[in-house]
Order: structure tokens, then sequence, then C-alpha cells
């Protein structure tokens, strides 16, 4: 049987085998070195890559740390905005999103405008739309939708409430500039900060307490694997345990606590009384220990909008507002600004004549109205007749002092060395927000600054605290506290104690003295029987402005301000800006000092029917508030915990 | 002995025992790592009948294993005589599959008959071998061909490869040229139309890529080229692939321990990439032993070619060994990043009736050639 015609010439093929097999041999060999390449050569590159595919870490937020007040008073917590998303893929647009526009009481054109977005996300390419998951659509909404929303939460699939951490400031503006305010971190901090762990939408202290002990306060997020499946798993738990290594939970270590060492009532009765002051800034310090029991700069302004809470628009908007106010709501006057003392320099300027004999306790100056020099007249408050050292103290009497600064004895530089010992003219290093230097002017700054043309009008105008004098109100509040207290310049001191959460102290701040300054018992207790009668004798300057029950001694001042205008200000409003400052600054009680305090009514006009009042008010208040026991320490408001919104 | 004009056997038929033990080898192997890549999906409702591919593989390797034995028990010169016919047969049903298709993924290459769908340009990988054998078979001149000598084997081979890049289906299409090729290699051609037809097949490409490919096709080759162009498109199958293997290191991360394909990043892992599945389960050492088992079952065939008795079974021998060595490299070289993405199976390791007929009918026509030498 033949069913195939024989053809067995198959030598032809023969030749060709042999290097088939080789070819095969050779691909094969190329395929097989392919493998070692990506299995061995390659194979942690793509470990590395196959894990990450599988693991996403999921942060854990942590808790930013509560600063309170001396008395255990919150001054900043953390509490939950409730912030709303949609998924746009899952949302049904007939049936779920009536409902929620319905719920959360949107208006049309608010609605309008958020479908809007959800149509734009659904046009983007299935990969980009993955991406975009979570649509957020309102933030920090109501409690009570949040509870009309939970309670539909099964009805409404796409729509979810996620709290978010947002710091909160139950005194609002009070103290508002010593506590700071939080803001989000920009791309250039995190060039910086990306290795201390900082992300984007991270926020952190913008200035003050917040800003300076941000990295306390800030706390460390923790962490929690979770395995990244692109196909639903049904045993999660089970294949998380077997394909996640250890430690697969890092909790998040919440952030220190931080009690201040002001008082908020103290600061809530200095702003009772500087109801009807347009802009002005009080310190109260403690007399012995350089703390800070009161700073308040007015005006002011609210951390919980400008810290977020409310969202981006509203914080642009704030800021908007706040930087074309001519007061400078923005501007902590109580450290990051420097103003003429006017006259309550003057206890200086006789500290300085006293120490260099230029006067003593009983020499007299016949005071007519002011005083001659060179071819300038001097003006005086008013005629004083012969006034000494007591006397010029009480009635703030000028030609006193000019006559100190005229003295052939009496240099500018003397006058600078005395105000710079006691802390004037030079940072105090209290850390919160930026210090303005102030300036105790010299002979050589002022041949600097005048191109050689030094005169000796100058050194009158130094005396009672005009010219190119400055402080700040805390320089003069440290001062006035080394008067009180004999000579001792205490560093000022804003944080008493850190604390973990639930109270446990961690670190503690005893006082710190940054100089004591030589002088001369005596003469020290001449100029604090000046600023005794200035209070308590009938015709002193402060004895009319001082409330009933006030028991303190200190100096009033009245300084006159460079007139120019201020940018931005209404041409009707300039005379209020071209009004002098008013002073006070003092110690009480007058016999035993505890606290200094300085008054500064910017633009307020005189010292003793302006600046007055407010300080003996708030020593007042001290003195009652000093009775009371130091209360518990209030509870921060809580987060629930949470997973951070990728 | 064999006798002029006569047919018999020394000793009868016998079983070449190396090739059915690397075949069987090779589908165990293959039904072990289908287990592993479709097994992910049974705890999914909605992919549950994914799952289920496993146990309709085994039935479609019964059902070729049965239809490998028939082909092997019946001569193989039988099938000289049919090999026209079927070959004409065949190119119908192709032609068909534009009539009567259903779409898959944007490319129609399959017919419908009755709960069971099939590929005809499987099935014509074994037709095209068998009509190409038969004109070497009747063409036994010994001198060098021109160019001109081989126009009927490159007319036969053109006509179903431009039929499925129009499904469009580039991978099957390649599989034709190369195997057409590979068995035109056994034959002597002369140099200079050596040459023209590299010359031609250089200048025949960039046309191919104006006026033939589809924009998928090119993407995927591009993206080849450049995979960190395109993360989310075309590269990312690849990219995925090649991180699974890469994953799998040289001990591999265990039987069905494969991130990769346990957490659903490799696409298609049960049809074209099922080497990624393997290689990330049983890693260099369980990549190198399958690519010497198929190396072996593709030198194996060249044997069983040389010991041929004819030219028709030396043609079919190394016909069935080309099919089979060409799936390999293309598909193990797109999972492993170093050729494009072309649909090209693994055969035997592949999910997919059409496939697994298609190469068993291959292993029953070596298995015949083998048994009558």
């Amino acid at each position: 049987m033949s069913i195939l015609v024989q053809r067995s010439d198959v030598g032809e093929f023969r030749r060709r085998y042999r290097w088939m097999v080789l070819v095969v041999l050779a691909i094969f060999s190329t395929l097989f070195g392919r493998l070692v390449y990506l299995q061995v050569i390659q194979g942690d590159i793509h470990r590395t890559q196959a894990r990450r595919n599988i693991v996403r870490e999921v942060k854990l937020a942590t808790r930013r740390g509560v600063i309170r007040d001396a008395r255990g008073h919150v001054l900043a917590a953390n509490r939950p905005s409730y912030n709303v998303y949609v998924v746009p893929t899952k949302l049904n647009q007939e049936s779920t999103w009536p409902k929620l526009v319905r719920l959360m009481g949107l208006d049309p054109a608010g609605s309008k405008q958020i479908l809007e977005r959800i149509a734009k996300v659904l046009a983007l390419p299935e990969e980009d739309k993955r991406r975009a998951q979570q649509l957020l659509i309102a933030v920090d909404v109501d409690r009570d939708i949040v509870a009309n929303l939970e309670t539909h939460h099964d009805q409404m699939p796409g729509v979810s409430v996620t709290p978010v951490p947002v710091r909160y400031y139950p005194y609002g503006e009070l103290g508002a500039h010593m506590v700071g305010y939080m803001r989000e971190v920009d791309s250039a901090d995190l060039t910086e900060l990306e290795a201390q762990g900082y992300r984007p939408g991270d926020r952190l202290g913008a200035v003050g307490v917040e800003r300076r002990w941000e990295s306390y306060l800030r706390g460390k997020r923790g962490m929690r694997k979770v395995i990244q499946s692109k196909r639903r798993l049904a045993n999660r738990e089970e294949l998380e345990a077997k394909y996640l290594e250890e430690p697969r939970v890092v909790s998040p270590v919440p952030g220190r606590d931080i009690s201040l060492t002001v008082d908020i009532e103290l600061e809530q009765s200095i702003e009772k009384a500087l109801r009807g002051q347009l802009a002005a800034s009080v310190v109260v310090v403690e007399v012995r220990t350089g703390r800070v029991l009161a700073a308040v700069s007015k005006p002011s302004y609210d951390p919980n909008i400008v810290s977020g809470g409310g969202g981006i628009e509203a914080v642009r908007e704030a800021f908007r507002r706040l930087y074309v106010d001519p007061l400078k709501p923005m501007l902590d006057k109580t450290i990051s600004a420097a103003y003429p003392p006017g006259s309550t320099f003057k206890p200086f300027t006789a500290l300085a004549a006293l120490e260099e004999g230029v006067i003593d306790r009983d020499l007299q100056v016949d005071c007519h109205g002011g005083y001659e020099y060179g071819k300038r007249f001097f003006r005086c408050t008013g005629v004083h007749r012969r006034v000494d050292l007591h006397s010029a103290l009480v009635h703030s009497c000028n030609t006193y002092f000019y006559s100190i600064g005229a003295h052939e004895h009496m240099q500018l530089d003397r006058l600078a060395k005395v105000g710079l010992s006691f802390g004037m003219g030079a940072k105090t290093g209290i850390g919160t927000n930026p210090e303005a230097r102030g300036r105790m002017p010299t002979r050589s700054w002022y041949t600097r600054r005048y191109k050689g043309a030094f005169r000796g009008g100058f050194t009158l105008l130094a005396a009672i605290g005009q010219g190119a004098t400055t402080v700040s109100v805390l320089q003069l509040g440290l001062a006035y506290a080394a008067l009180a207290n004999g000579g001792t310049l205490y560093q000022p001191q804003v944080v008493r104690s850190i604390e973990t959460s639930d109270g446990t102290v961690v670190q503690e701040f005893p006082p710190r003295v940054r100089r004591l300054i030589a002088i001369d018992p005596g003469h020290l207790e001449m100029i604090r029987d000046g600023l005794r009668g200035v209070v308590s004798e009938r015709e002193g300057t402060a004895h009319a402005g001082t409330v009933e029950g006030a028991d303190m001694a200190g100096k009033t001042g009245t300084a006159q301000v460079s007139h120019v205008t201020p940018r931005g200000v209404d041409p009707d409003k300039i005379w209020y800006f071209n009004r002098d400052h008013a002073w006070f600054s003092g110690y009480a009680p007058a016999a035993s000092p505890e606290i200094a305090i300085v008054v500064l009514v910017e633009h307020g006009g005189g010292g003793g029917k302006n600046a007055v009042p407010v300080a003996s008010r708030v020593v007042r208040d001290w003195q009652k508030m000093r009775e009371k026991k130091p209360e518990s320490r209030e509870p921060g408001i809580d987060m629930p915990e949470s997973e951070e919104v990728p | 002995m064999v006798h002029r004009g006569r047919i018999s056997f020394k000793s009868g038929p016998q079983i070449d025992m190396a090739l059915l033990f690397c075949s069987v080898f090779i589908v165990i192997a293959g039904l072990v790592n289908l287990y592993s890549a479709t097994s992910v999906y049974a705890a999914s409702t909605s992919k549950s009948s994914l799952a289920d591919m496993y146990v309709s593989q085994v039935y479609w390797i019964v059902v070729g294993g049965l239809l490998a034995v028939l082909i092997a028990a019946i001569d193989y010169r039988n099938y000289e005589r049919l090999a026209l016919m079927a070959y004409v047969g065949g190119l119908v049903t192709l032609a068909l599959v534009f009539v009567l298709a259903t779409d898959v993924r944007g490319s129609s290459r399959w017919i419908q008959v009755g709960s069971f769908g099939f590929q005809p340009s499987e099935f014509i990988k074994i037709l095209l071998i068998i009509v190409l054998a038969r004109y070497i078979h009747n063409d036994p001149r010994t001198e060098a061909r021109r160019w001109i000598d081989l126009f009927v084997p490159i007319v036969l081979t053109v006509i179903p490869a431009g039929l499925v890049m129009a499904q469009p289906d580039l991978g099957t299409a390649l599989i034709y040229l190369l195997t057409a090729g590979s068995i035109l290699a056994m034959l002597r051609i002369r140099g200079g139309s050596l040459l023209w037809a590299t010359g031609l097949g250089g200048a025949a490409l960039p046309m191919a890529w104006k006026f033939l490919m589809k924009d998928y096709q090119k993407a995927r080759i591009t993206s080849f080229l450049d995979p960190e162009h395109d993360i989310t498109g075309s590269g990312w199958h690849a990219l995925q692939s090649k991180t699974a293997i890469g994953n799998g290191g040289l001990t591999g991360c265990g039987y069905m321990r494969g991130t990769q394909n346990q957490f659903g990043f490799l696409p298609d892992q049960f049809s074209d990439f099922p080497f990624a599945v393997f290689g990330e389960d049983w890693g260099l050492i369980g990549g190198a032993v399958l690519l010497a088992l198929y190396c072996f079952l593709v030198i194996w065939s060249i044997r069983i070619a040389s010991q041929a008795k004819d030219r028709f079974g030396a043609a079919l021998a190394i016909g069935v060994g080309a099919m089979i060595f060409w799936h390999v490299v293309f598909n193990i070289g797109m999972a492993a990043g170093a050729l494009p993405v072309v649909g090209v199976t693994l055969p035997l390791f592949s999910y997919g009736g059409s496939s697994v007929i298609t190469s068993m009918i291959g292993l029953g026509l070596l298995m015949n050639v083998s048994m009558r030498r």
C-alpha cells in the first residue's frame, strides 16, 4: 500500500539541522540570560517595586499639644472640622444629589458650582479619574448638618463626612499675638522641613508660642501598613498578617502640652479696661521672676479664622482685611514695635544723673515753663517753680530733666548705658515673635545719622525719653520690674512648663536672671519714692486717673509722635495718627512690688488721663484675682482618632 | 528495514517516551500554574467564573490529548493528500470570522458555535504547516532555489497572515510568518535571493507600520521601546510583568505567594502572562527548568525531523517545533520585557481551548513522525 510517493532524499536538510539547533540554543540562552538579569541582577529593584505596589502606609494623625494658661485654662486645642467629600464616580446624581443639597442647605449657585466640578472629574480619562477620587465640597460644616448626613449615610453612597483636626482657640482674639496661629506649610518650607516629616498640606505654627514651640507641640504621626490591591480582598486581615512585615502599626505620638505663664483672666481684665481705645498694648510681668502674666496687643485678630478652620478662602479674605487696616492688627505691639517712651524714661535719666553725681536728692531747679539751651527753648508741661528730684518725678517736670541733659558732666552715652543696663534698646530674648530692638541713641549713633553734626539738644530730648529713643512695651515692663525688685533684670518667660497630655510635667522652666544691675540702693529708693508720689500725691500726674483701691506706683508718659501719615489712612482721620501716645509704667503693690505693668495707648493723648485708668483697673483686678486659688487643668477638646485624608 | 515502494516497521510503531514525558511535564506545570493564576479570584463573587477556568482548561487538555492520540495513530502520510483541501477549508473559516465574529477587546478572532467559541486562526497554524510540508515534499530539487521558486509557499503563507492581520491579530500573523520561514529555511536558497528577501522585508516594515498596523499595536511597540514614557497605558502590562518576574528572584516567592499575581497587578495572567506568574512563584530556578523543558521539546523535534524517513515528515516536525519555539520565545520574551507585547500564548501554559488543542495536535503530529521513522 502506497499512500505517498516516497521521496526520501532528506539529505538536503541534514546540513540545516545543526544550524537550527545552534540558533535554538542561542535564543534560549538569551532568554535565560534575560531571566538572570531580571531576577538576580535587578532582583532587588523589582522586589522593591513589587512591595511598593501592594504596601501602602496610611498615616495616622497625631494630636497637637494643648496650650494652657497659668491657671489651666485652655488657650489652644484641637477640634474636629467636619469636611464633606463626594466620590464623583459613585455619586448618583438623580437620587443622592438632591437629597445632599437639601440636607446641607446648599443654595442653587453653590450646588451648581459643585456639579460643575463633579462633571469635570467625570470627564477625565479613566486613570486620572481614579486618582481624583474624593472631591472636597464643604469645609467645617455645622454639627447639625453632620448629624443629618450621618443618619442618612446609608442612603447616600459616594458621600462621606470626615473629621479633620483644626486648631481651636477658645478665647479668640484675646492674647492672640502671644499664642499665635497656624498656617499651611508652603513649598519653600517643605524643602527644609521634609526631613522632619512634614508633608504638603500639613500645618505648622506661624507666629507666637505656636511657632516657637512647634517641635514640642507637633507630635509625631503614626503609620499603619495596608495592602493595596487591584482586586477585591475578602480576607484582608489574614492577607495583611501574611504579607506585611512588622511593624505593621506605629502609633502616633501626641504632641506635648504647654503651660504658659500668662493668666487669661488677667488678659480679660485688660481687654475690659481697654474698651474705648482703638489701639493699645499692655504687658504685665512678675517682678521677681520675669514671667509674663499678660501681653495684650490691640486691635487683634481671630486666630480661629486665620488658622484655616473655615477653609482657604476665609483665610485669604481675613489676611486681606487685616493687612490694609492702618491700626495694624497683625502687629504684636508688645514686642514687635518700638515707641518713644516719653516721660516714663525719666526715672532712668534720674538714676544716671544720681550715679554720675550730677544731681542729688536736694538739688533744686527753677522751672519757668521751659529751658533755654543754645538758640532753642525746650518746653515743659507747665510752670513748676522750684522742683527737686521727688517733685520733678511727681509733676513730670521736663525742665528738671533738661537741666540734667544740659549738664556738662552728663553725657548722652551715660544715659544710653543706664538704659541698656535696664534692658532697653536690646532684644529681650522672649522668642515668641520677632522683636523690635528699640534704640538708646549714643553720640556715635547721632554722628553717623546726622553726618557728624551732633548737637547738645539731642541729650536734652533723650533725657525726657524723646528724640531718637525708642523702647518696646515689654522692654519697659522688664526695666520697671528691675526698678521694683532692686535691680535684677530677668529674662522674660512665657512658658512655665511642658507636660504630657495626661498632665505629667516633663520640663519646667525656672526664672532666669539676665543681669544684676549695679545701682546704689539709696538712689533706687529715691526714684521709687518719686514713683509712689506720682500716684499717691494729689499733684501726681497719675493721681487723678487712678481708680479707687489700686495700690501702685509708676510714671506717666505722653510721647510725641513724628507727624508722618501712615499709608492708606483716610485724610479725615489723620488727626488721630498725629495724637501723642499715652503711657503708664509702674508696679504694684507700691510698697512691696509683685508685678510690673506697662500700658501704652497708641495715639491716646495724655498718659495721665488715658493710660493710668487702664493700668489702675488692671491692678485692682489683679489684686482681687491674686486671692483666688489656681484652678484645675482643663482638658483639651478631643479629636476622634483618625486616619489622615490622603 | 525500509523497502522501496513499501512501508513497513522494524518492530511496529514505538511511542517516543522522551517526547511524551516532556509534554506531560509541561502540561502539569501549566495546570499547576494556572491554578495559582486564577485561584486568586475564587473569593471574589464577580469574578468567580475566572476560577472555573482551571477546570475548563483541564477539559481542553483532555480533549486535546484524545485528539493528539487520534492524530498520532493515523499515519501522517495520509494527511499529505488532505493538506490542500483542509488548508482551503481553514481559510474559508478564517474569512468567516469577519462575518460571525464576536469582539474581544477590539479585535474579532472568535467564532461562536453553540456555547463554544473557537479561534480559527489557531488551527490554521497546523494547516499551514501541513500544506507547506506538502509543498516541500513535492519539490525535491537539490539545487539552490531562486526567489521565484518560493513563490507558491510564500503566497500560501501570506494569505492567512494577511487575514489575521486584518482581524487584527499581529501576534498570530507573526507566528505564521516565522513558522513558514523556519520550514523554508530547510531548503537551499540562493545567496542573492536571501539578500533580496532581507531588503524587501526591511522595506516592508515601515510600510506595515504606516498602513497595516492599528494604533494600539503601534502603541505597544513604542511603549516597548520607551517603557517609562507611558506607565499607565500600554507600558503598564509589560512593566508589571517584568516586576513580577524580577520579584521572584532566584528561588521565587513560593507557590501562590507571588504578590504581583495575588493582588491583581498582572493583567491577563492566565492567557498572555502565565510566565510572569510562574517566574514570580518559582523564581529563576523554576523559570530555568521550564525553559529547559521547552528547549528540549524544540531540539527533540529537530531530532525527530532529522530521523524522519521522508521530506513530508521532516518538514512537519520542523514546522511543529518552529511553531512551539516561536510561541515560547515571543511569550516569555514579552513577559520578561525583552520583546514588545504581542498577544502570543505560551503553549500548554496559557488558558484557552483553541491554543491548547492546537498545541496538542502539534504534539500528536510530532509523535506521529517520531513513531514512523
